[in-house]
């Protein structure tokens, strides 16, 4: 893979950086048919994951009981729990191979360089090329990127990442630890970035906004908008608290309005159309007029497209 | 429980550490923690597996440096960041206190030097010291170069004073009381040997990784922008410039009125020294890195393709067939009477006959050698990838006592 790695940059302007970006492409181009099967399967286990947490609450204290019906369940759903991970155990050497390659071709130490000659076929253009130029955009590929922007956009994107294959679950032991994983990687490999040279750095961004892409023709946003009912349960909380606002103030004004002579009787509410309060008419909904114009228009965001199938 | 699900599933050595009673205690009461703590733990085996296993191998700067001995006295830079002196008679050693490393980076990461996570144990010192008079004068991959002096091993100057250069690869060569060296910037620099004050700087194309060569007035640089330079000694104005196919990364070796260098597009040149023109090329199957030795007119090259080339110095043939060590040939050989004594990646010590061109096989040390050989009165230095100094006999092969360059043995 190093020689192709070399390659490619001669036919690239001589960009290392351009190499490893195509390269990365090519090659989960290339995965697409595994990726999508893990992907698939992966969705479907979260998919599966109420009805396992209802066999875990059923049969929890016996555990044969428990992984027969899981087993049964599985069946019966045609789900394979070792299609997620299969998939993505084949994978691991390429990217490993494709990783060493990088890091290889890159030849940071006198060491390197050494150690890189090893792998070379006797193809005069990988000869010609080498050392390969480590220039690339603001970076130079050999050493950690010191604006901080790739460990940014590597530590965001896997945010993203981890956030759209987070599980939905009502389990609060599982609720946190996804959240702790959701932060740690990022976390983690951002810190990678400061410390390993950029090229490496380059090819986790490319490599993450990549999965994000398939991961959204197949799941959508996931994790990254909130569930129907959940955005439902929380705007109806939203309405509540207003309502009980809404209602408090006009307590309130009432109260005052029994005590106080107003002189320009219009000032109050409703008056202004010289109507009585209580005259007015519910026009369902039972909420005041003023709020329901905000109930009429739902909010409208990016996360509220429809989910693709 | 979760914690429960994962002891089942992990190795023994998991089992082990989630018994730790501190481990123990934060699984049970604080869950969170104790995740954190055991994805840490993973990860750093992870990380520690892939160094291990060579997939960031090369990251780490770690030097191999060639030993030089004048008035009975070897001195070698160490892997520690050190300059050694060795009594070869008597058998004491003396350190140098440690070269500094810069202050540009934090996380303990040497970040200054592109590396990865594990910090180097000292500087690391590629080039081979160079003795002129009482002053021993070596450069580190800090960016700087010291002026020690040879008996005291106190520090005489520093280059620079203040701040640091980009690394530096190459040896230092002292010519017409001045030292001469070169900067993985492209820069080559020339010092007043006595002082340490810059006498001129001469901007290469790219990076240059090899020790300066001289041939009294004009000093031979090679560099990665495929040109081989010609700069008169005194003022560092550039004579005349060579362009070869390939980047060059060993140092020029210059016998007679020839200059020759290998590079990595696989040809060893051979360049007029007066005008620079090429007087021929010679094409390996793989990078020439190690500088060749030259005796009554035949010149020996090392390859990286694991073989020595046997060329006639003047036309550039082969006056016998190319010898195939079977490991490639990183270190510079030496010439130790009529013998050039070459050492292979793997650890292995040939005597090549100049009279017969035959190879016997010297010693086996079965350590890795990449640095440059060097000689004194029959015996073989050879400084290997352990800390260590491995004298050999050139006549007999036999081994004798190595001297350990760490400073805590």
């Amino acid at each position: 893979m190093i020689n192709v790695l070399i390659v490619v940059t001669n036919y690239l302007f001589s960009s290392f950086g351009l190499a490893i970006i195509v390269l990365t492409i090519v090659i989960r181009g290339l995965m697409l048919k595994l990726t999508l099967k893990q992907l698939h399967a992966t969705k479907a286990m979260q998919e599966l994951q109420p009805k396992l947490t209802e066999l875990q609450k059923k049969h929890g204290k016996d555990k044969q009981r428990m992984a027969q019906e899981q087993m049964r369940l599985y069946k019966e759903t045609g789900i394979s729990p070792a299609g997620c991970v299969l998939p993505m155990l084949v994978q691991m050497p390429i990217w490993i191979a494709l990783y060493q390659s990088i890091m290889l071709a890159l030849a940071v130490t006198p060491e390197g360089l050494l150690n890189l000659s090893q792998y070379l076929y006797s193809w005069p253009v990988v000869y010609s090329m080498l050392p390969l130029e480590s220039q690339f955009l603001w970076l130079d590929l050999a050493v950690p990127d010191k604006t901080l922007i790739l460990a940014l956009l590597v530590g965001g994107t896997m945010w993203v990442q981890q956030k759209m294959v987070m599980p939905r679950t009502a389990d609060p032991k599982q609720q946190a630890q996804s959240r702790m994983m959701l932060w740690l990687m990022p976390l983690m490999f951002g810190f990678f970035c400061l410390s390993f040279p950029s090229g490496l750095a380059l090819y986790w961004a490319i490599s993450n906004i990549i999965s994000i892409g398939m991961q959204y023709f197949v799941t959508g946003w996931g994790g990254l908008v909130k569930p129907a009912a959940e955005r439902r349960a929380i705007r109806d909380k939203k309405y509540r608290r207003r309502i009980a606002q809404v209602e408090e103030v006009s307590s309130v004004e009432a109260d005052v309005g029994a005590d106080i002579v107003v002189a320009d009787s219009t000032q109050e509410e409703g008056l202004a159309h010289e109507k009585l309060g209580d005259e007015r008419k519910d026009r369902g909904g039972g909420y005041p007029e003023r709020l329901r114009a905000i109930r009429r228009q739902p909010r409208r965001s990016k996360g509220h497209r429809p989910k693709r199938r | 429980m979760w914690f429960k699900r994962i002891f089942i599933n992990l190795p023994p050595l998991g089992r082990s550490f989630i018994k730790l009673p501190v481990v123990s205690y934060l699984f049970k009461h604080k869950p969170i923690l104790g995740k954190t703590l055991l994805l840490l733990v993973m990860l750093l085996v992870i990380m520690s597996g892939l160094t291990g296993l060579g997939c960031i191998r090369g990251l780490q700067p770690i030097g191999w440096s060639g030993g030089v001995v004048a008035d009975g006295t070897l001195f070698v830079g160490s892997k520690e960041g050190r300059l050694v002196v060795v009594n070869i008679a008597a058998g004491s050693r003396q350190w140098s206190e440690s070269l500094k490393m810069p202050q540009s980076g934090g996380f303990g990461c040497a970040p200054a030097y592109g590396s990865g996570c594990a910090a180097p144990a000292g500087v690391a010192i590629y080039g081979t010291p160079a003795v002129a008079g009482d002053l021993v004068y070596i450069g580190g991959y800090n960016g700087r170069i010291y002026a020690f002096n040879s008996s005291s091993l106190g520090i005489r100057w520093v280059y620079p004073r203040e701040n640091y250069l980009k690394p530096i690869i190459s040896g230092p060569m002292v010519m017409l009381d001045k030292v001469y060296f070169s900067t993985s910037d492209g820069k080559v620099y020339a010092l007043d040997a006595v002082t340490g004050d810059e006498e001129w700087e001469f901007q290469a194309g790219d990076k240059v990784w090899s020790t300066p060569a001289g041939n009294g007035s004009t000093v031979y640089i090679t560099s990665f922008d495929n040109k081989l330079y010609a700069l008169d000694a005194e003022s560092g104005r550039k004579e005349w410039e060579f362009k070869a196919q390939g980047a060059l990364a060993s140092t020029a070796l210059v016998y007679g009125n020839t200059v020759y260098i290998g590079s990595m597009d696989r040809y060893l040149y051979a360049v007029d020294a007066d005008d620079g023109s090429q007087k021929w090329k010679f094409m390996g199957e793989s990078w020439f890195w190690a500088t060749p030795v030259a005796y009554d007119n035949v010149i020996y090259a090392p390859c990286l393709d694991g073989k020595v080339y046997i060329l006639d110095a003047k036309s550039g043939g082969e006056v016998a067939d190319a010898i195939d060590l079977g490991s490639p040939v990183s270190s510079s050989p030496i010439l130790v009477d009529d013998k050039v004594i070459i050492a292979s990646q793997q650890g292995v010590v040939y005597a090549l006959d100049t009279a017969s061109n035959q190879i016997n096989t010297l010693a086996d040390i079965g350590k890795d050698i990449y640095g440059p050989l060097c000689a004194s009165d029959g015996i073989v230095y050879i400084h290997t990838q352990d800390f260590t100094i491995h004298p050999v006999d050139a006549d007999t092969g036999a081994k004798l006592a190595t001297i350990s360059l760490k400073s805590s043995e």
